[in-house]
């Protein structure tokens, strides 16, 4: 009996409908893209993305060239030179970071001890030349006071796993 | 206005009369036809995509309506290459002869009662031999790429559709048989009388072999062997870019309306309204009246029913497709015009 | 007489169907393949000797980078292999997390090796099916450490952060109406747990929608069934591991054979397969995620009746948590000396081996006592699985190359190392 069933199934084509069947229910199911640019997917505040610097909110800079993240990266992608600054404190005179070398595992910001190099959730930069990709200290920091709001926000949101 | 128009026209030579109004009835096809195609295109991306859970193109104008005129402009406009070692000759023509005769066979089709370019007698045999007349220029341009893809790709076309050319003639032997014409206006005419007055019903697995064997023509999935995007990467227009390539698309989208349209016709009574025979609906004027936009309809649908199955099916293997044809829908369709032959004889239900 | 010679043809680097940068060369005899000769290498990166120049810690994140599919199950085997050569084992909960996210990954592997394998034969709907749910895991992925694919999570000890009691959510958008928007954050109200229990939940039903659309389909059987026969002797004698070998009857599985971490307290069960070919490859890996589904809702049940740490309090080898190293000078030491030169580790030999979704991922680790490895080297599932291409293809089609080489579910990442 179940072979005759199978074989009338086979003979009327029945998988390849029922197949169909889905394909055809789905045309009419809510679909899943999300539109980019005017809609976007949600992000966990652990994003590591676009890199920064943060200072302290009297408009101190954070860094105090410990090197911690230089001697850190597996890609050897961060490059930092200090020098005492003139009111005695040790500040860097070049930080730059390899954008291309990054790998994004996030040592650099778990060793940071004053939670000055951070990796934010922006996603969305580009490079047009060939040294571009090499960030400076400046960048860096303008990167930070622009997205402070946000990083502080998702910073707060983390620590207590950290 | 009108009757000096008139009377001018009159003044004109028979020997330019005629050829322009052929010309302009040409025009009348073709240049619809193409439009049709380029949103065909668009079609296909938004249904596929619908059925795949996206949304398709919906950038280009509203709703991604200008994406086909976006891609013509694109295409336009790129560099043709001509591979080193190509026979020149033969790959510019290539293209061309693969899209003539998709265009060419439209001549024969009755958009609605005799309103057809050509009412030749011979309307199936003219349309057999253009169907197959389209696979020169796949053929022709896997030879002349001068690429190992390329010429596989060539050559699975080649067998499968002499394969699929034989399954499809069969299929249309039962369909002249049970119309008792090889007129296209009058295979219609043949079936007037309401959805079950059409052939689909007696010819059922002759009209299940000669729409797979259409889509086996066409180069279709689950039979796009001769593309075989995963295999041999685009098969015969491997090596085609710009225009060259926009030709071989226009072709493939071309023949997938004229297979439309010849199921609508053979199969789905052509012009022919379906509510023949029922009570009310019969009397209202455009769903009991025949005509066009029952032929457009059905064509439409088949269309759909095209790019329904390109979205849910694999791709048959190059022996499995030769297998499917030969010994599978050729044996079929002799067997059911044996039964037609009787269902002729005996005048079987409202059909013969 | 002519002398026919055979039809040579390059198969790859650039072809759609090489999964990334395989080349084969075929000899073929009209359709028929006489001879495939795999050439690797061309996704060369010197992980292993990269890895002898860092300290233990800094080479994780290339291990996500070697099966780049299958992300955290590789760096499972390299975090073992250092904490069985350190003597650690991590605390409880952590290896529950890591069994769960082994099996998040194995269900990503999976699922990007049907939606591959599907394109590959020509069913492009699985495809993008099958990437619907792989969202939802890369949102996992993303949420616990904060990359969506490479994700540098694990750690020797442990793992790097706790889950989180949070899930981000959809924002408004101008496509979205309200009900829409609560529809698609509906999972997301709760932490990671319930975002994956959710998924849990649903995913049964997905995978009913991709067997629906392939496992009865006749195209789909003619084309897999028979194609690669290997018989289970010749599966052993050739290194196969994973699905390869299980596809061909041998009931082989790291997780079974020899439980790592926490996979023999689990309920779960080892598909395999009867003749050995495409087809039965196939039907183990779709019930390898209906299994994997299983062992993320027990370890999800787990990690909710038991919170707890997930990180050992051993900090010559695990950082302190931040609000000790702000405040403790001892624990700031600790953070500087690790941070800088890592941990050394005794000098001896380890090989430790997950059950990869590929098959056994293996870490060979030799140390002399420093604070980098010696020697590391990885031993790759998809390597010997790939070196039986051509014994699997010949006498095949050209189209069967194709079902045999997204059957392998070869990554090159993994391969050429």
């Amino acid at each position: 009996m179940n072979r005759i069933g199978n074989f009338i199934r086979s003979l009327f084509l029945w998988e390849l409908l029922v197949g169909m069947s889905l394909t055809g229910r789905n045309l009419f199911a809510p679909k899943i893209t999300v539109r980019y640019p005017e809609e976007r997917t949600p992000q966990s505040p652990r994003f590591r993305g676009l890199h920064a610097l943060r200072r302290y909110a009297n408009g101190e800079e954070r860094c105090i060239a410990c090197k911690l993240c230089e001697a850190v990266c597996p890609a050897l992608a961060i490059t930092i030179e200090s020098e005492q600054r003139e009111d005695g404190t040790r500040r860097t005179t070049r930080y730059e970071i390899d954008m291309f070398k990054c790998i994004y595992c996030g040592f650099c910001e778990d060793s940071c001890p004053v939670d000055s190099i951070v990796e934010t959730r922006i996603f969305e930069y580009h490079f047009e030349n060939r040294p571009e990709q090499i960030l400076g200290k400046q960048q860096l920091l303008a990167i930070g006071d622009k997205y402070e709001a946000m990083i502080a926000q998702d910073k707060a949101l983390d620590a207590p796993y950290r | 206005m009108w009757e000096m128009l008139n009377s001018g026209w009159a003044a004109v030579p028979e020997i330019v009369r005629t050829p322009s109004v052929i010309l302009l009835q040409i025009m009348a096809i073709v240049l619809p036809l193409l439009g049709v195609v380029a949103y065909l295109t668009y079609a296909e991306r938004r249904v596929i995509g619908f059925a795949q859970l996206r949304v398709g193109p919906n950038r280009v104008g509203w709703a991604g309506l200008l994406q086909p005129i976006a891609d013509a402009l694109k295409l336009m406009f790129k560099e043709i290459v001509l591979p080193a070692n190509a026979s020149r000759f033969l790959f510019v023509t290539a293209p061309v002869l693969s899209f003539m005769p998709a265009l060419l066979a439209w001549a024969v089709i009755p958009f609605a009662d005799g309103a057809l370019l050509a009412d030749i007698d011979a309307g199936i045999l003219y349309v057999l031999a253009l169907t197959s007349f389209g696979v020169y220029g796949v053929i022709l341009a896997g030879w002349a790429s001068n690429s190992k893809y390329a010429f596989l790709g060539a050559m699975r076309a080649a067998a499968q559709v002499v394969a699929y050319e034989l399954a499809m003639g069969f299929a249309l032997v039962g369909v002249l048989m049970a119309a008792g014409s090889l007129n296209l206006n009058d295979i219609v005419r043949a079936q007037a009388g309401g959805f079950f007055h059409w052939y689909w019903l007696p010819l059922l697995p002759l009209f299940v072999v000669y729409f797979v064997s259409g889509l086996a023509e066409t180069f279709r999935l689950p039979f796009d062997m001769a593309e075989g995007e995963s295999e041999i990467v685009a098969g015969f227009h491997v090596e085609y870019a710009g225009m060259g390539f926009a030709m071989f698309f226009l072709a493939e989208y071309a023949n997938m309306a004229l297979i439309s349209a010849l199921t609508a016709t053979f199969f789905f009574g052509g012009w022919l309204s379906p509510l023949h025979g029922v009570p009310v609906l019969e009397s209202v004027p455009l769903l009991g009246g025949d005509g066009f936009h029952w032929f457009a309809l059905k064509t439409a649908f088949f269309l759909f029913c095209f790019l329904w199955i390109r979205a849910t099916f694999p791709r048959y293997r190059y022996d499995q497709i030769m297998r499917l044809g030969w010994k599978v829908f050729i044996p079929l369709t002799i067997v059911w015009l044996v039964v037609v032959t009787l269902f002729v004889t005996t005048g079987f239900g409202p059909w013969f | 007489m002519p002398e026919i010679q055979n039809y040579t043809m390059n198969f790859g680097p650039q072809h759609p169907a090489a999964h990334g940068v395989l080349r084969l060369v075929l000899e073929l005899d009209g359709e028929v393949i006489q001879r495939a000769d795999p050439h690797v290498g061309l996704l060369h990166r010197a992980t292993e000797k990269l890895a002898e120049n860092k300290p233990f810690n800094q080479s994780i994140g290339y291990m996500d980078r070697l099966d780049y599919v299958s992300m955290m199950c590789n760096e499972h085997g390299y975090v073992l292999a250092i904490e069985k050569l350190l003597g650690i084992e991590p605390p409880l909960r952590a290896q529950y997390i890591r069994v769960m996210f082994d099996e998040i990954t194995r269900i990503l592997n999976h699922l990007m090796w049907l939606g591959a394998h599907g394109l590959d034969i020509g069913a492009m709907t699985v495809f993008l099916y099958c990437f619907r749910e792989r969202e939802a895991l890369m949102d996992c992925y993303e949420a616990v450490s904060g990359a969506r694919m490479h994700a540098t999570y694990y750690r020797p000890g442990g793992v790097a952060r706790e889950l989180p009691d949070y899930m981000p959510q959809y924002q408004p958008s101008p496509y979205r109406s309200k009900r829409e928007l609560e529809r698609m954050n509906a999972a997301r109200q709760g932490g990671l747990l319930d975002f994956i229990e959710a998924f849990t939940d649903s995913f049964p039903s997905r995978v009913d929608e991709y067997e629906t659309l392939l496992t009865d389909n006749r195209i789909w059987k003619q084309r897999l069934v028979g194609i690669g026969v290997v018989e289970p002797e010749r599966a052993i004698e050739l290194g196969f591991t994973g699905p390869m070998l299980r596809g061909s009857g041998v009931e082989w599985d790291l997780r079974k054979m020899q439980p790592y971490e926490v996979y023999d307290r689990l309920d779960f069960d080892i598909p395999v397969g009867v003749t050995g070919d495409c087809y039965d490859r196939y039907l183990v890996r779709v019930e390898e995620m209906r299994q994997s589904n299983r062992i993320i809702r027990q370890c999800v049940d787990w990690l909710r009746a038991n919170p707890g740490p997930v990180m050992l309090d051993n900090h010559k080898v695990t950082p302190p948590r931040r609000e000790e190293m702000k405040g403790d000078m001892e624990s700031l030491i600790h953070h500087f000396k690790l941070f800088t030169e890592g941990y050394s580790v005794p000098a001896g030999e380890v090989y430790a081996a997950v059950e990869a979704p590929k098959g056994e991922f293996g870490v060979y680790l030799i140390s002399d006592g420093a604070n980098k490895p010696y020697r590391l080297k990885v031993r790759p599932p998809g390597f010997p699985h790939l070196a039986a291409m051509d014994e699997m293809v010949r006498g095949h089609m050209l189209a069967d190359v194709v079902a045999v080489i997204s059957t392998l579910d070869v990554v090159f990442g993994e391969i050429d190392r």
